[in-house]
């Protein structure tokens, strides 16, 4: 039996530093980059509440941008709501159709199999390789947003900081469910791929829609992405039923793909 | 009896297409015993199917006395298992590859993995994807090895070995016989386990043709022989020669040097005191890898 705690976890996390960096500084560059512009937008004089009244209503809430005057709705229109969603999903999508399709399409993942770990602890360690990951992307995020709190003129609670970072990892383990369940059922990383940009896709597109008029409103009920932030987490705080469904979510996802997994042949 | 693998009636099918046909195949605990055939014949399916990564469709297999599934993990600490097509990637060193290996096999001795990596001339501080085949294949058969298991599952151990190699795998695979532990391998070539192995099993369309001591196989094993001659007339040679019942595929080519090509059946003893008369220049006795020896034995058999 594993002589050790957590080897695979532990295999995957050291064979994925460098890749890891990359993502690092590219989540630190969304925060160091749009945190501070916020004085520079906000206020009577800053003119870019003008400029967003001049886009076209739909465009403008397409993007979120309905409410970019206070520091909480602008962070959460840039940092966390575009980029900072966009590179969390997608690295959570790079992430975990590797952590066993992947490895299966590469023919390597056989011999693991071979030797003495059962099937779902590959799952569970993997998955939680990906998470792991996930949850050090949105640390750097609260990190920075903390730091930039007080001098950017944001001003947000650091209990809604963490909030809506929850609210953002949320989002980004849900893809990484998605992407790990379907590649552990399939096997095909391009499987796993879909559904892990596809579900955080379907969640942003359906809040769009529902964003658009009162009557598509209902809508917004089954995105995950308006569960996340429809509830404004950074200017509120934390929404727990909300975060509770996407978690809750995501840990059935990951269930489901362990005993596909468990059942099924794996290719050579 | 005591078996290390025992299985009855194990069928495997992927879709329509039946890569193991109802195979009853009994490996005594302590011997060396391969499995030879063409590819696709179900060599790599049976393996798998005894590491649990694929479930049989039907039948049932029976590895140090517990099935695959109901055995999982625990079970596969005792066996070392190298795959057919062994793809190894990273950026990680050997050492560092095996020493993740160790880690999910069972207890692996100290020291263990330096001596095998000696023994095979394994560099272990190379990267792994930057090792060339033969290379990947030693980091391989380290890692089935090295925690020495009851049962060694192996996949073509031999492929990329230059000839230095194969004689060391050879020696350490009789090491393991001589500690007790059970070797199962394939092989394409007889030549290639011949003289490790105690039991063949012939494969064909995912069943066993013939099961026998590597003697047998080889005394009934079909080889192709050329022989030069000069200083004789073609007709002369061919006379005498296609009265022999064991020769076939007889061709005579007529020169200055008298070549005759032809297939021999079993014993070659007829053929060489038949021969004997003659000035004989050159003779090569060319063994055809089992796989088409055997599946002409059988294919004659079928005729007659």
């Amino acid at each position: 039996m594993t002589t050790s705690i957590l080897p695979l976890t532990r295999r995957a996390l050291v064979d994925s530093w460098r890749g890891l960096l990359g993502w690092t500084l590219g989540m630190a560059a969304v925060v160091l980059l749009y945190v501070p512009l916020y004085s520079s937008f906000s206020g009577e004089d800053a003119g870019f509440e003008d400029v967003i009244k001049s886009l076209p209503e739909g465009l403008a809430s397409t993007l979120g941008f309905q409410d970019l005057s206070s520091g909480a709705g602008y962070v959460q229109a840039t940092a966390y709501g575009l980029m900072g969603f966009a590179l969390i999903v997608i690295a959570a999508t790079l992430w975990s159709s590797a952590a066993i399709a992947g490895d299966e399409e590469s023919g390597s993942l056989e011999l693991t199999l071979a030797h003495g770990i059962s099937r779902s602890q590959v799952m569970l360690e993997r998955s939680l390789a990906v998470i792991v990951r996930l949850v050090w992307l949105a640390a750097v995020v609260f990190i920075l947003v903390m730091l930039l709190n007080e001098p950017s003129g944001v001003a947000l609670e650091p209990a809604n900081i963490l909030a809506g970072t929850l609210a953002l990892l949320g989002l980004g383990i849900l893809s990484g469910s998605f992407g790990l369940a379907v590649g552990a059922i399939t096997g095909r990383r391009a499987y796993a791929s879909a559904a892990a940009a596809g579900i955080a896709l379907f969640g942003y597109v359906l809040n769009s829609v529902a964003n658009q008029s009162a009557d598509v409103d209902w809508l917004h009920n089954f995105s995950p992405y308006y569960w996340a932030f429809g509830n404004t987490p950074l200017s509120d705080g934390a929404d727990w039923g909300s975060l509770g469904l996407i978690y809750g979510i995501s840990a059935l996802v990951l269930v489901i793909g362990g005993v596909v997994f468990n059942r099924r042949d794996v290719s050579a | 009896m005591n078996y290390a693998i025992h299985t009855t009636a194990l069928t495997k099918r992927f879709g329509s297409h039946t890569a193991l046909d109802g195979m009853d195949l009994a490996v005594e605990t302590g011997s060396v015993f391969g499995m030879i055939g063409p590819n696709g014949a179900g060599k790599t399916t049976t393996m798998r199917l005894l590491l649990d990564i694929i479930r049989p469709t039907s039948g049932r297999a029976t590895v140090l006395g517990r099935s695959p599934l109901e055995g999982g993990a625990y079970l596969r600490t005792d066996i070392g298992y190298l795959p057919g097509e062994l793809l190894l990637e990273g950026r990680v060193t050997g050492r560092s590859l095996l020493k993740h290996y160790a880690e999910i096999s069972g207890h692996v001795p100290r020291g263990r993995i330096d001596e095998l990596a000696e023994r095979l001339g394994l560099d272990l501080t190379r990267h792994v994807r930057k090792l060339s085949k033969g290379n990947k294949q030693k980091l391989g058969l380290v890692q089935a090895f090295m925690h020495e298991p009851k049962l060694l599952v192996l996949d073509e151990p031999t492929s990329g070995l230059d000839p230095l190699m194969q004689q060391e795998f050879l020696s350490m695979v009789r090491e393991a016989q001589h500690n007790g532990q059970t070797v199962f391998l394939s092989s394409h070539m007889l030549s290639e386990i011949q003289s490790a192995a105690d039991q063949v099993a012939v494969l064909r369309n995912g069943k066993i043709v013939t099961v026998g001591d590597v003697a047998s196989l080889r005394a009934s094993a079909v080889r192709r022989v050329v022989i030069d001659f000069t200083d004789v007339s073609a007709d002369h040679i061919r006379t005498t020669l296609v009265a022999l019942p064991q020769l076939d595929d007889l061709t005579v080519v007529d020169g200055d040097i008298v070549q005759v090509t032809g297939t021999v059946e079993g014993h070659i003893d007829a053929l060489v005191k038949a021969i004997a008369p003659f000035h004989v220049v050159d003779l090569r006795v060319e063994e055809q890898d089992l796989e088409s020896s055997v599946i002409n034995l059988y294919a004659n058999e079928a005729k007659k």
